[in-house]
């Protein structure tokens, strides 16, 4: 395979200049360069010793090309190359252009992020290129960037109406506009086609020297893979049944001076593909699809809302506490009140404040912010919808979470059992439905009842556990737990959760961890709360919600207090251990919301109310491994 | 008032006179004779009691029997409705029922039996409604009338203890701890009284959530409560606010603005209207999306948090990642991502959501607001400017049934301005119409010195204000709000911006210097901002260039440049057209609102005095008095290098080092409320 890309790469016009050698170029016009980079230490090889066609090109000197400065001298001399063409004389050799198809496949430089200073020496020497070009374009009557193209049909469009167009067919009465990205091309002596992709799709352009005349050679000579380009004709099936669009005439509508990653070997860099989301879009046109299905689940998740009664609002994201789950939050500062502001880590709060004001059926969709490491299950930045009904309960809540992902399911898949990562997920209802306790009996064995509320007993017992269950030794984790529901739900997380890959629904949380959830009605010491998991992962989290203000106020001193103390034990730990990482996860302050308990004192109607990760779902309905790839442009970490 | 007071009598009266009626009713379903006799009694016991109560009333001002303990201190009630509360604790109540299974809404309630004849009582229907009481008026031990609140609506109960599966002395007992503001759920039966006055008659009555505050009232009187309670009676929409009215906060019954915004849920309870004002702007948003969804347009979502804050002119808020400890800001716009996506093949993208600018608080601006962008390929903006008429009279027709609004522009004590929607909307072409309207000749150059010159002149004829710095740009912009924008009442597009006000918009395909942009301005302020995207790469780049420039003479509201997107348009962005809505200020135009806060559910407001401790408030001062100091002392230093080297970058530079190292030295940099502000210079 090697062998056979330094083959193909010696065989075609492939060359390499330095920045110095493209400057060069611009004042010698007749001088035409083709330069392809790849950063394949072989090919690059290849390319130092490649021929060059016609004239002359500036030997490049494989000394000098360190992996960064090759970089952006590299994408200098494509852009070159690109804005050259524009320029170079309609009676260069034609198969010339023929190659483009099989060149090499392009793989863009991984150092994208330029220093200032190269910043600036690069906008000074595509000027210079630049200038000069535009002049000769515009003088050619020419406008490499258009304002407007009037089209008639997408892609997807024409391959519906004409697909009854026998082979060899022509409907020369319709005249069809269309536009869009050229995604590939074939060019001989009267004859090119060229692929044209739009936002729904392809079609092919049959472009003949008789028919365009003049336009034939500027098409031959201006349009490069990667350009956007407006066409008008009318629509033909080749013989070999391929339907096409006979090219009447054409308009380069914005000129693209970067080359298209090839769509099989391209883009397989992962950070690269997050990093420059539009890259990976035309390369992948299977990416866009995802963010497709995105928008038709939020859309149907709302509609579904909608339809029962519900009010969208919208609540702050700036607070000046952040309440209503457990988690670091942001600080940002305020620079005209003059003081420091939160970014929502949940949207509880304040749509609770809106069920006491009356509004019975309320939800948002909206992002939370939580300041904690990125993850393929975590971005700092994620969506949700949190709903809120006055006068109904968690079994009802339960109800609403099987509506809401089953219709998600059933417009994306059109059914209920579905495939991801390879494991096969049944949706249909009823799903199961067991309680905490239930479960961690059945995994392991131990009745967590019967501690009452024993945390040495069991604390020893979940030490034994996690000692013998889990691979990485788990036991630490239970050793800081200020309660028997703590250990719980220690031993639910890293023994259970894992194992609950079709959709379960997990009930009755322990009160100490459940900080906002209404007292069971029957069983003492538990919350009417429940997470519903698919996949191993929390989807939902919803409860019957707390409306007694006075348990509520004694639920967060008593939530504020576990923080305190842990950041207590912490920061004494940390003297003495190397514990700097934990002690930081604690180093916030959590504070109490005052207002939120005013207005729980005001009467909040009994409700239940319900957090849905849309995210998650939407991983789980795409089949996506990553939450990166079900946001557009998630968080990465700085590059070096 | 004097007025008021006769009406408040009247309607007492009234209620006395129909009540009885009501009561009457069920005799006709042949009840025992005895009890028909009891009633009798009691009705003119009950009508002896009002009429008292009335002479009584009129001289003072009125109250309503249940008001007895509504004298009290607030803080006072606050506490004893605490220990009852306790009180029913430890005797192993609930306060707080888990579930009522309301088997209909107050909304759907009304909706079924507004039909009623009046005195039809339906006894042997069951029904389930629960919602908030916000006015109690005791007859006797034995009979109770509430109004019941849901949806914005209004039905009344009337709690007989004959009706009622409790025993009298219970009943008595447990309908006097119920307040004002109470939550209960109600199992009964529906009826209407001989008034006309849709009712439910229950069997069972439970609080479900005690109210422990006392409601606020209306200063005024209970007068004029009655009033404003008698316009949501029962009806459906008849006399109900719609988008497009006007509307009068002054007339509402909890008026105190700080209250209302900070304590939202009161605002909701007790002003109907208001309620009105967030499904309004509900349907707004919606009617966007379903506009957008028809024409193809994907909604899509973008990074709040960027590492750099581009797409628009304004201080950004910025905040910080620990684990990845990286700086980061809150989007100011959302239009470079919605760009790159249009690179990446979707030629019509949109999102609605919130953006963040740190910048003051006033009547027309809060720190996150709500906006829609859309960016459509293969479009530009004179196909932008017939779609946002279409959007626009689209939508007003949608929510008020026509073209035209009333609006308080000039306050409530004015009388309202119409606006007129009926598109096509009036376009003025903004050099053109600044130079007719203030008789001036704009050098061509605006980049040039002698523009800078010829508009400063202008700027002091005319006497317009630009505070510095005073770049073209803002002095154009003044002049611009001065003479156009004054104008532009109705809907109007403002267009051809000059290149260097639009850093994004593509030059004008036939003005030199220009540039393909258009603003809308509805009651003087701007609505949309609209333009055929610039996707030069080359030309984006000496823009950016050019607004690095401005920064650097002092305009901190000057965009920065975003390496990634530059080289997202180099990989070829299609012609597009781009356009940008401020959903906040549309809300506040449909809602009659002259103020931001109105059309906010929670905005942002100034921190309420909060009672520090001690050692808080010194903490305080010395941090306070050290950022005086520092930044003192920093403006010294400025002005003294500037004389001296003449360098303003550098001399930022060494001032913002020196600072910091004072900062270090005073460890005020540990103060968290610090950090933030240093990374602000």
């Amino acid at each position: 395979m090697d062998a056979l890309r330094v083959w193909r790469a010696s065989s075609h016009f492939i060359g390499f200049a330095s920045r110095a050698a493209c400057a060069a170029a611009t004042s010698r016009a007749s001088v035409s360069v083709r330069i392809r980079c790849c950063s394949s230490s072989s090919a690059a090889s290849a390319a130092a010793a490649a021929e060059l066609p016609s004239t002359t090109v500036a030997p490049a000197n494989p000394g000098r090309r360190g992996r960064n400065s090759s970089s952006t001298s590299d994408r200098e001399s494509i852009r070159a190359i690109r804005l050259k063409k524009a320029n170079s004389f309609p009676s260069q050799n034609s198969s010339f252009f023929s190659y483009e198809e099989s060149l090499l496949p392009l793989e863009i430089d991984d150092e994208l992020v330029i220093g200032s200073s190269g910043c600036a020496r690069q906008v000074a020497f595509l000027s210079l290129l630049f200038f000069a070009r535009v002049e000769e374009l515009r003088s050619k009557g020419h406008e490499p960037y258009a304002y407007k193209w009037t089209r008639s049909h997408t892609a997807c469009q024409l391959q519906d109406i004409y697909s009854h167009l026998a082979n060899g067919e022509e409907c020369k009465e319709d005249l069809v506009s269309i536009a869009g990205r050229i995604i590939a091309r074939r060019a001989f002596g009267k004859l090119a086609f060229l692929t044209l992709r739009d936002d729904s799709g392809t079609i092919q352009l049959y472009c003949e020297k008789e028919i365009l005349e003049d336009q034939f050679e500027q098409l031959k000579t201006f349009v490069d893979i990667g350009d956007i380009v407006g066409a008008r004709g009318s629509m033909k099936k080749m013989e070999k049944g391929e339907l096409s669009v006979c090219v009447k005439n054409f308009e380069i509508l914005t000129k693209s001076l970067l080359p298209l990653p090839d769509k099989y070997h391209g883009l397989t860099d992962v950070d690269k593909r997050y990093r420059q989301r539009y890259v990976d879009m035309i390369a992948n046109h299977e990416v866009a699809d995802v963010f497709r299905i995105r928008a038709k689940i939020v859309s149907e998740i709302r509609k579904t809302m909608e339809s029962l009664g519900f009010i969208e609002v919208e609540t702050p994201v700036l607070q000046g506490a952040a309440g209503g789950a457990e988690a670091r939050p942001f600080v940002t500062y305020h620079n005209s009140l003059g003081r420091n502001l939160y970014l929502r880590i949940a949207t509880e709060l304040h749509l609770k404040r809106m069920l006491v004001g009356g509004l019975e059926k309320v939800f948002e969709i909206g992002r939370i912010f939580r300041n904690e490491g990125i993850s393929t299950r975590h971005n700092p930045e994620f969506t949700t919808i949190e709903m809120y009904e006055a006068y109904s309960d968690y079994q009802s809540m339960m109800n609403m979470a099987e509506e809401i992902v089953t219709q998600c399911a059933l417009v994306v898949h059109g059914n209920l059992d579905i495939d991801y990562q390879g494991v096969q997920i049944s949706l249909q209802r009823p799903w199961r439905r067991e309680t905490m306790h239930n479960l961690v009996k059945e995994a392991t064995g131990i009745d967590f009842d019967k501690f009452k509320n024993n945390l040495e007993a069991a604390k020893g017992v979940a030490r034994g556990i996690l000692e013998s269950r889990s691979e990485n030794n788990d036991s630490h984790l239970v050793e800081t737990c200020p309660s028997v529901g703590h250990v719980l739900n220690e031993i639910f997380e890293t023994i259970v959760e894992p194992t609950l890959v079709q959709p379960t629904f997990v009930l009755d949380y322990p009160i100490e961890i459940s900080p906002l959830a209404k007292p069971h009605r029957r069983q003492k010491g538990l919350t009417e709360r429940f997470e519903l998991y698919i996949c191993g992962r929390e989807i939902a989290n919803a409860f019957s919600e707390l409306t007694d203000p006075v348990d509520q106020r004694s639920r967060f001193e008593e939530q504020i207090k576990q923080h305190n103390d842990k950041r207590a034990t912490l920061v004494s730990n940390s003297k003495y251990v190397e514990g700097e990482n934990t002690f930081d996860d604690y180093s916030y302050e959590v504070s109490l919301d005052e207002d939120f308990l005013t207005s729980l004192e005001y009467g909040m109607p009994p409700a239940s109310g319900m957090g849905l990760g849309i995210d998650r779902l939407v991983m789980l309905l795409t089949n996506s491994a990553s939450i990166r790839d079900v946001i557009a442009f998630p968080v990465l970490k700085i590059q070096h | 008032m004097a007025d008021g007071i006769e009406e408040a009598a009247n309607s007492v009266s009234n209620l006395s006179v129909t009540n009885p009626p009501a009561e009457e009713a069920p005799s006709k379903n042949a009840l025992k004779k005895e009890l028909k006799k009891k009633k009798k009694e009691e009705e003119n016991r009950l009508k002896d009691e009002e009429k008292k109560k009335k002479a009584a009333a009129m001289p003072q001002s009125q109250k309503p029997s249940s008001a007895d303990d509504e004298d009290m201190d607030p803080t006072q009630y606050y506490e004893n409705r605490l220990k009852v509360l306790a009180s029913v604790k430890a005797a192993g109540g609930n306060p707080y029922p888990h579930k009522f299974q309301a088997s209909m809404t107050i909304t759907e309630y009304i909706e079924k039996y507004r039909v009623l004849n009046e005195g039809d009582h339906l006894k042997d229907v069951e029904v389930n409604i629960a919602g908030r009481i916000m006015n109690k008026r005791t007859s006797s031990s034995k009979l109770f009338f509430y109004d019941l609140y849901g949806g914005g609506l209004k039905v009344q109960v009337m709690a007989d203890a004959r009706e009622s599966d409790m025993d009298e002395v219970e009943f008595a007992k447990y309908h006097s701890g119920v307040k004002r503001g109470d939550i209960v759920g109600i199992c009964g039966y529906p009826g209407k009284s001989k008034r006309g006055e849709l009712s439910i008659f229950p069997k069972r009555f439970t609080v479900l959530s005690p109210c422990l505050h006392m409601m606020p009232r209306q200063k005024a009187g209970p007068g004029i409560e009655n009033a404003s309670v008698k316009k949501n009676e029962g009806k459906m929409a008849s006399d109900v606010w719609v988008p497009g009215m006007t509307r009068n906060p002054e007339t509402y019954i909890l008026k105190d603005q700080e209250t209302r915004y900070r304590q939202r849920y009161l605002d909701l309870m007790l002003n109907h209207e208001v309620r009105q004002i967030f499904k309004t702007r509900a349907k707004i948003i919606n009617y966007i999306r379903d506009f957008l969804n028809k024409l193809d347009f994907l909604e899509v979502e973008t990074p709040m948090m960027n590492m750099i804050a581009g797409g628009a002119a304004a201080k950004p808020f910025v905040t910080h990642h620990n684990e990845l400890n990286m700086k980061l800001f809150m989007r100011i716009a959302p239009e470079l991502y919605l760009k790159e996506l249009v690179v990446g093949g979707l030629d019509r993208v949109y999102e609605i959501g919130k953006q963040f600018r740190n910048e003051g608080i006033d009547l027309t601006h809060n720190p996150e607001f709500t906006t829609c962008e859309f960016y459509m390929a293969f479009a530009d903006y004179n196909d932008l400017m017939a779609l946002t008429e279409e959007m626009l009279s689209g939508m007003v027709r949608s929510l008020t049934g026509g073209y035209k609004i009333k609006y308080h522009a000039n306050g409530v004590d004015k009388d309202p301005i119409e606006i007129d929607f009926t598109p096509p909307f009036r376009r003025i072409d903004m050099i053109e119409g600044l130079e007719t309207m203030a008789n001036l000749s704009i050098p061509k150059d605006l980049s040039s010195e002698a523009a800078n010159k010829y508009l400063l002149d202008a700027c002091v004829k005319f006497d317009v204000k630009c505070p510095p710095p005073q770049t073209t740009t803002r002095l154009l912009d003044k002049l611009v709000g001065h003479f156009l924008e004054e104008t532009c009442v109705n809907p109007t597009f403002i267009i051809n911006h000059p290149e260097i006000m639009s850093p994004l918009a593509k030059w004008h395909r036939s003005k030199p210097g220009l540039t393909e942009r258009f603003e809308l301005f509805v009651n003087k302020h701007e609505v949309c901002n609209a333009y055929t995207e610039l996707n030069d790469p080359v030309v984006q780049r000496q823009r950016f260039a050019e607004q690095l420039k401005d920064r650097q003479s002092g305009d901190d509201e000057a965009m920065a440049l975003d390496e990634t997107f530059c080289t997202a348009l180099e990989y070829g962005l299609p012609p597009t057209g781009g356009w940008g809505l401020g959903v906040d200020r549309l809300a506040m135009l449909f809602t009659d609102s002259q103020n931001i806060k109105e059309v906010l559910l929670f905005p942002a407001m100034k921190p309420q005095d909060e009672p520090l401790t001690k050692a808080e408030s010194m903490e305080n001062k010395k941090i306070m008095s050290g950022i005086i100091l520092v930044s003192l002392l920093k403006d010294c230093l400025y002005i003294h290098f500037r004389e001296a080297s003449k360098d303003r970058e550098n001399t930022l530079l060494i001032c913002t080092i020196v600072e910091i190292w004072i900062l270090e030295k005073t460890r005020l940099a540990s103060a968290q409320i610090f950090w933030p502000r240093l990374i602000s210079y």
